[in-house]
């Protein structure tokens, strides 16, 4: 039971004084803020309207402990469609900053630098949506040298660091490089060819689009990144080498990231990606990329079926045969022989 | 409207528009075109040959465009008067609806449009309401997936005179749904397009729900909600009789609603709100209660009519509580949606006052108004002598001064209310408000600044609302320094630049201007004219040497006393921490300059008594 003489309205004005959170009382509790969130599916107990509701009242102790106010990724999905029109996600902040200021912490893993092979190049903290990352100079083997720091409170563990690192100096517990590249290889080793698809965690709204990637159609296997940022194209030029047909990546639509920009960095590179298959003489289906918006139901199996018929209708490639190619041809899979479809 | 349009005394003038609008309470005059119908009024029977025989269809407006209608038609078929009017945008020329009008030969081609001028007493204005149009709400998909409809459609898809004869349907196919879903506030109650809640939406809904329901009891019905408003006698017991037939009711905005592409069925979400739980519902029909939006000609008839319109957009009430049916305007009288989202109980009731009230001015031979009228100095007005000015018609929120140049400005004493815009606008001091002229004024400040003037803080008020505030500070017992002392006009308006600069001359430590917030200016406009005169003087003062600070604007309601005792605390805070020998340096600095600038105040009239002894005059 919530009894009223525990409740704070110190918190509240607090709040309230924080930059971000002066909307706080705004709040009337419509509800749509929770049903476009899409955090709920991986953290079933987030409520962005209990959280404000429960600031609103006082409840300093829930709502500072609470893991909640940590998980918003602030994609302000929720700030367009609310009717009282209030930034949910600079209330978060606001109540975050309360929070670190009485030193609560971030629950969770934070992206890890290794301090050793970092060369300070600064592409990570350039690239963070959260300016998480700061290169600082940090001891190392008795002397001191500069290399990239993470505020653990700040970030929200998409990867994107990674994706950017040149010397893979920075990662994600469960989403470095070597665990996705691994992922991909793991799905591939059965003696089949067929296609791969890359899958952002946040662009399938629609439950029964989510239900097809986890068991996605015959020929089609499908591995979920946080984001479609986090997507290199090593994983991409790794995955045609071991014998994917075809690759597709989904992100989310322009302006709808889970965080802030990191679809904004993939379709950057998806033009890259067209000019190396050019170079490499592939055809451009080799590699495809597909941006889905929160209201496109039912698009997500339809572009797997796609994926699934062009990966069949292409031939495999023959490494030694590509005109841009200078490296080792892959031994495995023999390729030609290989039988088709089976996912 | 049938009794209306059989009664001897009254005369529809359908089809036509109010273009001009001239004179005053019981003497308007009104310039109404009156379109051509290319039909003739007294022979047209209505019967409806024409129509019959006419091969255009074009879409029908009046059934949303779902329907067609002819080239030549009613708008609907209680339409008053039933006379058909053709639509010369699509009619071809055919002739046929002539041959099918045969021997009662009532259509004439060469009709042109007709001017009338009438002259009335009063006038009322029932000009309704939109719909809003839920196409900017991306979320919602309308006008994107073909079964999202509003809830006007739903409305005429139900009705058994409409397009589909009462059986409702799903656009995409034409098969009837077995689940429909409604969504409240839609465009209202929402930032981002109407602040305001459209009133009656929660009832039609409800209606809407137990229309489909008595027709298809086994029909699934969900309506998503984030307050159900049923305030009026009656309505709670039918939103009672709603949930027992079985209408779901769920409290919860929906945030978005895709489409199975296949099957065009729609999928609502929400946040159960009782659940903390977000559900997914599965409905054929989706149907959304947007919002009561005032007409998109509104603006231009506010202008026509001098009306001013609250912040929806809806026409302004001359008061909220005790005058809902007046306008600004004396004579003209607001009736149904105009004024507001209203649903047809209301706007019956406020139609029936309004009769009345304009009634009240056609039976009286005389029209009492308030004694506080502007006048022209005829002598001092400079477009007298025959140069451009006309800055008082232009601050006159009425409309009731007009300037003709090489003529003194002339004010419609009757359409005067008396907000002293005009002058204190006026850069010569050729208008004065009686009981309000600038010797009264100017003999208040003067005593009121007599001892210590720079330990005070002299207080404009307007009469409406910071009056009001500094009155219920004192009733309410809300404390604030005694320094303060007020003087009292009609509107934030009548605030002339002069009175500040004099009160600075005479030494004042502080000066107030407050009046009422925009949206609530008792003079419709006042406010706005006050304010754009009060962003200028901060420099001004800066320029003569006067520390800005000194000045302050603050717009306070009759119900913001805190506020008024909060702003004369702050003041009288900085007035402290100002150095009394400063702002005697100051003022003996800006003297000349101010008493250079009001040099004109010699030949005002009654002026010159106040002012004897003073430099003013030197």
């Amino acid at each position: 039971m919530i009894k009223s003489q525990r409740l704070d309205h110190g918190f509240v004005e607090e709040i309230l004084a924080e930059p971000g959170g002066e909307h706080l009382l705004t709040c009337w509790s419509c509800g749509t803020c929770a049903a476009t969130c899409l955090v709920r599916r991986y953290e079933p107990a987030f409520n962005p309207r209990l959280v404000l509701r429960r600031a609103g009242l006082g409840m300093r102790e829930a709502v500072l402990s609470s893991a909640e106010v940590w998980q918003c990724s602030a994609c302000d999905a929720c700030y367009p469609r609310c009717p009282k029109q209030i930034h949910i996600s600079d209330v978060m902040k606001a109540i975050r900053n309360i929070a670190i200021r009485e030193g609560y912490e971030r629950p969770g893993a934070a992206a890890r630098v290794d301090t050793e092979s970092c060369i300070a190049c600064g592409l990570c903290a350039a690239a963070c949506p959260y300016e998480a990352i700061h290169i600082e100079e940090v001891a190392s083997n008795g002397t001191g040298k500069l290399a990239a720091q993470v505020d653990a409170n700040l970030c929200m563990g998409c990867g994107i660091c990674n994706s950017v690192c040149l010397s893979s100096s920075i990662s994600v517990e469960g989403i470095s490089d070597q665990v996705v590249s691994q992922d991909i290889a793991a799905l591939r080793r059965q003696p089949a060819r067929g296609a791969l698809a890359i899958v952002c965690n946040w662009c399938l709204h629609a439950t029964t689009d989510w239900d097809v990637a986890q068991n996605p159609p015959p020929g089609v296997r499908v591995v979920n990144v946080p984001c479609s940022g986090r997507v290199t194209p090593t994983f991409l030029t790794t995955a045609l080498m071991q014998g994917y047909d075809a690759v597709l990546v989904v992100g989310c639509k322009t302006d709808e990231c889970h965080y802030k920009h990191g679809n904004a960095l993939e379709q950057g590179r998806a033009e890259v990606v067209g000019s190396l298959l050019d170079l490499l003489g592939l055809e451009p289906e080799r590699v495809q990329f597909a941006w889905i918006g929160a209201l496109d139901r039912g698009r997500f199996p339809a572009l797997l079926d796609k994926l699934a018929a062009d990966a069949n209708a292409l031939a495999p490639v023959h490494w030694g045969d590509t005109p841009g190619y200078r490296g080792e041809v892959p031994a495995y899979p023999s390729a030609a022989t290989a039988p088709r479809g089976e996912g | 409207m049938v009794d209306a349009a059989r009664h001897p005394k009254v005369e529809v003038l359908a089809y036509s528009e109010v273009e001009r609008v001239d004179g005053y309470i019981g003497n308007f005059r009104v310039d109404v075109t009156k379109k051509p119908r290319y039909v003739l009024e007294d022979r047209c029977n209505g019967c409806g040959e024409c129509a019959q025989a006419c091969p255009i269809e074009v879409p029908n407006g009046f059934e949303l465009d779902i329907a067609p209608r002819k080239a030549i038609d009613v708008p609907h078929g209680q339409a008053v008067p039933l006379i058909y009017a053709i639509d010369m945008d699509n009619c071809i020329h055919c002739y046929k609806c002539v041959s099918a009008c045969g021997k009662l030969d009532a259509i004439d081609f060469s009709q042109e449009p007709e001017t009338l001028d009438l002259d009335v007493g009063s006038i009322v204005v029932a000009t309704g309401f939109e719909s809003f149009d839920p196409t900017v709400i991306p979320e919602y998909g309308y006008g994107v997936y073909p079964n999202v409809i509003t809830a006007m459609e739903l409305e005429r898809l139900a009705n058994s005179a409409g397009p589909t004869v009462g059986r409702l349907v799903r656009p995409s196919d034409g098969a009837a749904p077995k689940s429909v879903a409604m969504i409240q506030c839609v465009g209202s109650r929402d930032a981002r397009y109407n602040e305001y809640c459209s009133g009656f939406c929660c009832m039609y809904t409800i209606k809407n729900a137990l229309l489909l329901k008595q027709m298809n009891h086994d029909m699934d019905i969900t309506i998503f909600y984030m307050d159900i408003r049923t305030p009026a006698k009656g309505y709670e017991e039918f939103y009672n009789r709603a949930r027992e037939m079985g209408i779901r009711f769920v409290q919860g905005r929906p945030s978005q609603i895709t489409e199975d592409p296949v099957t065009h069925n729609l999928y609502i979400e929400a946040e159960d709100q009782a659940l903390g739980e977000v559900i997914e519902l599965e409905a054929e029909v989706v149907s959304l209660s947007s919002a009561a939006i005032p007409r998109l000609d509104s603006e231009a008839l506010a202008s026509t009519l001098t009306l001013s319109r609250s912040p929806g957009g809806f026409y302004m009430e001359y008061h909220p509580k005790l005058r809902p049916v007046d306008s600004p305007t004396d004579g003209v009288f607001l009736a149904g949606a105009v004024q507001g989202p209203k649903d047809i109980p209301a706007s019956v009731a406020q139609g029936s006052a309004a009769a009345s009230r304009a009634a009240r001015v056609l039976l009286s031979d005389s029209w009492e108004i308030e004694p506080i009228v502007a006048r022209v100095w005829a002598d001092r007005c400079v477009s007298a002598q025959g140069r451009k000015c006309g800055v008082c018609a232009n601050a006159c929120p009425y409309g009731a001064i007009t300037v003709v140049q090489g003529q003194p400005a002339q004010i419609t004493q009757a359409k005067c209310h008396g907000c002293g815009g005009c002058v204190a606008e006026c850069p010569h001091d050729a208008i004065s408000q009686d009981h309000f002229t600038d010797a009264q004024i100017v003999a208040q400040l003067q005593e009121l600044l007599k001892d210590k003037p720079e330990e005070k803080i002299l207080a404009f008020m307007c009469h409406w609302c910071s009056y009001g505030g500094a009155d219920n500070a004192g009733t309410s017992h809300f404390e604030y320094p005694s320094t303060s002392r007020g003087i009292r006009v009609m509107c934030s308006a009548r605030m002339d630049q002069d009175f500040i600069l004099e009160a600075f001359r005479r030494g004042a430590g502080m000066v107030l201007v407050s009046g009422c917030h925009p949206q609530d200016c008792h003079y419709i406009s006042g406010q706005q004219v006050a304010a754009k005169r009060f962003d200028r003087i901060p420099r001004a003062l800066e320029r003569m040497g006067i520390n800005p600070e000194r000045f302050r604007v603050e717009w306070i309601s009759a119900a913001e006393g805190e506020k008024y005792a909060r702003v004369i605390t702050e003041m009288d805070d900085k007035l402290a921490t100002l150095d009394k020998e400063t702002l005697r340096e100051e003022t003996a600095k800006a003297r000349p300059e101010i008493a250079r600038r009001l040099k004109r105040w010699a030949t005002v009239p009654g002026m010159a008594e106040m002012l004897e002894e003073e430099e003013v005059l030197a």
